[in-house]
């Protein structure tokens, strides 16, 4: 369940416990490799935990509490008097498979009338009306990029990007598709740059198949946010007015410190453009601490929008 | 030493096998020798026991006693309340639900699974990231319950009457009935100071046919004083294309020779309007109305001089 070190909290063993008693009971017997990997527990952990059980008991019928027995990497388990029944769902486990489902209803070939909302339906009769809404909708090439992982297949695409400001027509062997923070991306081999590339699925302008299908290869998807903050990108180091700390929720941010009347930053940069972007929202009451070459880039990028508009070339005057 | 899963899953056992509740001196003389001696030791174990008990779900009944033990109070574990209802799961639904719970990739929803009897799936092609916000599992069963909650937001204690909870964008929205404003109101739920308190649950009716995704518009430019409010825009012709799908085709007021478009675009809300028009850089000029012109320019102006 978790990664860390020392003693295991008695409440992370004892949940595990209350969840494998039933299943072995059911089961009558599994390998002591199963459960470990099923519960995600080191066999030795495993058998510990089992041992104890065992050992558990009330007056009068001192060992009679628990029925499980280890023998030569097999556990077995025999009709157990109280543990026969999981313990129920706690709110947090409730509301993260209602949101999974929720979440996954609303992914690429999710089936509205499918075995998923059935499940939905009986699981929010356990928990109660659900009331979770997710609200994610997709941009139109998502399917067909899914459809692609799927199939290892080579798409060529126009893609859009902001960092570059300029469209380009590349090959892409579309691997994972993800959601993070409201925006769809794809993880594909771009066979234009010979590298693993994240592109966000609202950028693809077209797209086609080629035919040509791939070797399956497995990639990870970072978690939330953390694919962007953890990616080998630059810093700048802003401030910024205390009206303005949405920028704080919205980007991954390095470090966050309270400064008079506002906030210092320290956020990580996917492009100069994207920061030139965020400058221009922000406006005169942002300003950029580091890296030097970034104090003006905010007040240059305006001017160049001033230049535009004092030109007056497209509103016609 | 005894090993403290054995004193705890005892203690389980212990207050499901009794019919009535008991007492923790009851509790201290069944399991013998296994709390500490002395009071002031015993009650320690016994309540940090109770929180590790709460932590993982384990409801856990308590009544104060009359009679002989007035002010006691007593303990026990409801079995009906404790067992996990059966889903009745058909394996499809089951083999749908595990794809799911593989895609969102959280960790509470692993384990409910396994107490489900699902089994873990490998990672699926298409995968999401859901924020996860401690509020939340509180607010969802306070909504589904029907319970007023009340938590501090922007400094004030609000009373709110939950009807929904929304992701939409990179949020978690709580959307209900706001008591002492007496209107519809939306919170967003990583803004909440504090852990929610649940009230008597069955307290109100969430409005037939209820949709949050109505409460407020999607789009934030919609969001101000002026719903109505549009602008002119010009979108030079490597965007064009874009916008277009982005805004729809009736958007479109103006298509230009060179393939530059001018859309119109909602601006109720400036800022919100200013985040969409710069993240088009050079591409986009504002054309009309003359004063959000005038208020673009003055706002690079600003920006423009400043050092």
């Amino acid at each position: 369940m978790s990664g860390r070190r020392g003693p295991r909290p008695t409440g992370d063993r004892l949940r595990r416990l209350l969840v494998m008693l039933p299943w072995l009971m059911e089961r009558g017997e599994a390998s002591l490799a199963e459960m470990s990997d099923r519960f995600e527990v080191s066999e030795s952990e495993l058998v510990k935990d089992l041992e104890l059980a065992a050992m558990c008991g009330l007056p009068p019928f001192l060992d009679e509490l628990v029925d499980v027995y280890i023998d030569e990497g097999r556990v077995y388990g025999g009709v157990q008097r109280l543990f026969n029944r999981p313990l129920r769902l706690t709110a947090p486990e409730g509301f993260a498979l209602l949101a999974a489902a929720r979440v996954a209803m609303q992914l690429p070939g999710a089936d509205a009338g499918g075995a998923l909302a059935r499940a939905l339906v009986k699981l929010a009769a356990v928990l109660g009306d659900d009331a979770v809404v997710v609200d994610t909708p997709q941009p139109p090439a998502t399917a067909a990029v899914a459809n692609a992982a799927q199939k290892c297949e080579r798409l060529r695409i126009h893609y859009w990007s902001p960092a570059a400001d300029r469209r380009s027509e590349r090959e892409i062997t579309p691997r994972r598709v993800f959601l993070d923070g409201g925006s769809w991306y794809v993880i594909a081999d771009d066979h234009l740059s010979g590298e693993s590339r994240t592109f966000r699925i609202d950028r693809i302008e077209s797209l086609e198949a080629t035919g040509v299908i791939d070797a399956p290869r497995d990639v990870d998807v970072p978690t939330d946010g953390a694919w962007f903050a953890d990616a080998d990108l630059p810093t700048a180091r802003l401030r910024i007015p205390a009206s303005e700390t949405w920028v704080a929720e919205r980007y991954p941010t390095r470090s966050v410190t309270a400064i008079q009347n506002g906030w210092e930053l320290v956020v990580s940069i996917a492009s100069e453009r994207w920061l030139e972007q965020l400058l221009l929202r922000l406006g005169p009451a942002a300003q950029v601490v580091e890296p030097p070459e970034w104090k003006d880039l905010g007040a240059r990028a305006a001017r160049t929008l001033l230049a535009t508009y004092e030109a007056g070339t497209h509103a016609g005057n | 030493m005894i090993d403290a899963l054995e004193r705890v899953t005892n203690l389980v056992a212990l207050l499901m096998a009794t019919r009535v509740p008991i007492t923790l001196d009851q509790i201290s003389h069944e399991l013998s020798g296994q709390y500490p001696t002395g009071e002031a030791a015993l009650r320690g174990a016994f309540e940090r026991d109770k929180a590790l008990l709460r932590e993982i779900g384990v409801p856990l009944e308590t009544e104060v006693l009359g009679g002989s033990d007035a002010g006691r109070t007593a303990y026990r574990i409801d079995r009906a309340r404790y067992e996990l209802a059966d889903l009745a799961l058909a394996p499809d639904e089951q083999a749908a639900l595990q794809l799911a719970v593989a895609a969102a990739r959280l960790a509470d929803a692993q384990f409910g699974l396994l107490k489900l009897g699902g089994d873990r799936s490998s990672v699926p092609v298409v995968v999401a990231n859901i924020p996860e916000l401690a509020a939340l599992p509180a607010l969802r069963e306070a909504t589904a319950a029907r319970a007023q909650v009340s938590f501090g937001y922007h400094g004030s204690a609000r009373q709110l009457q939950p009807y929904a909870l929304m992701l939409r964008q990179r949020f978690w929205y709580v959307i209900g009935h706001d008591v002492d404003r007496d209107e519809l109101r939306t919170y967003r739920v990583d803004r909440i100071e504090d852990d929610p308190v649940v009230g008597e649950p069955g307290v109100f009716q969430r409005p037939d046919g209820f949709d949050p995704r109505q409460a407020f518009p999607s789009d934030p430019k919609l969001l101000g004083d002026e719903p109505t409010a549009r602008a002119e825009v010009w979108v030079g012709v490597s965007r064009a294309e874009a916008v277009e799908r982005e805004l729809g085709e009736a958007a479109v007021r103006d298509r230009r020779a060179d393939g530059s478009v001018v859309v119109e675009v909602p601006c109720a809300n400036e800022e919100a309007f200013r985040s969409w028009l710069f993240g088009l850089g050079v591409h986009a000029e504002v054309i009309a109305p003359a004063e959000l012109r005038a208020s673009i320019v003055d706002w690079l102006r600003a920006l423009a001089g400043a050092k």
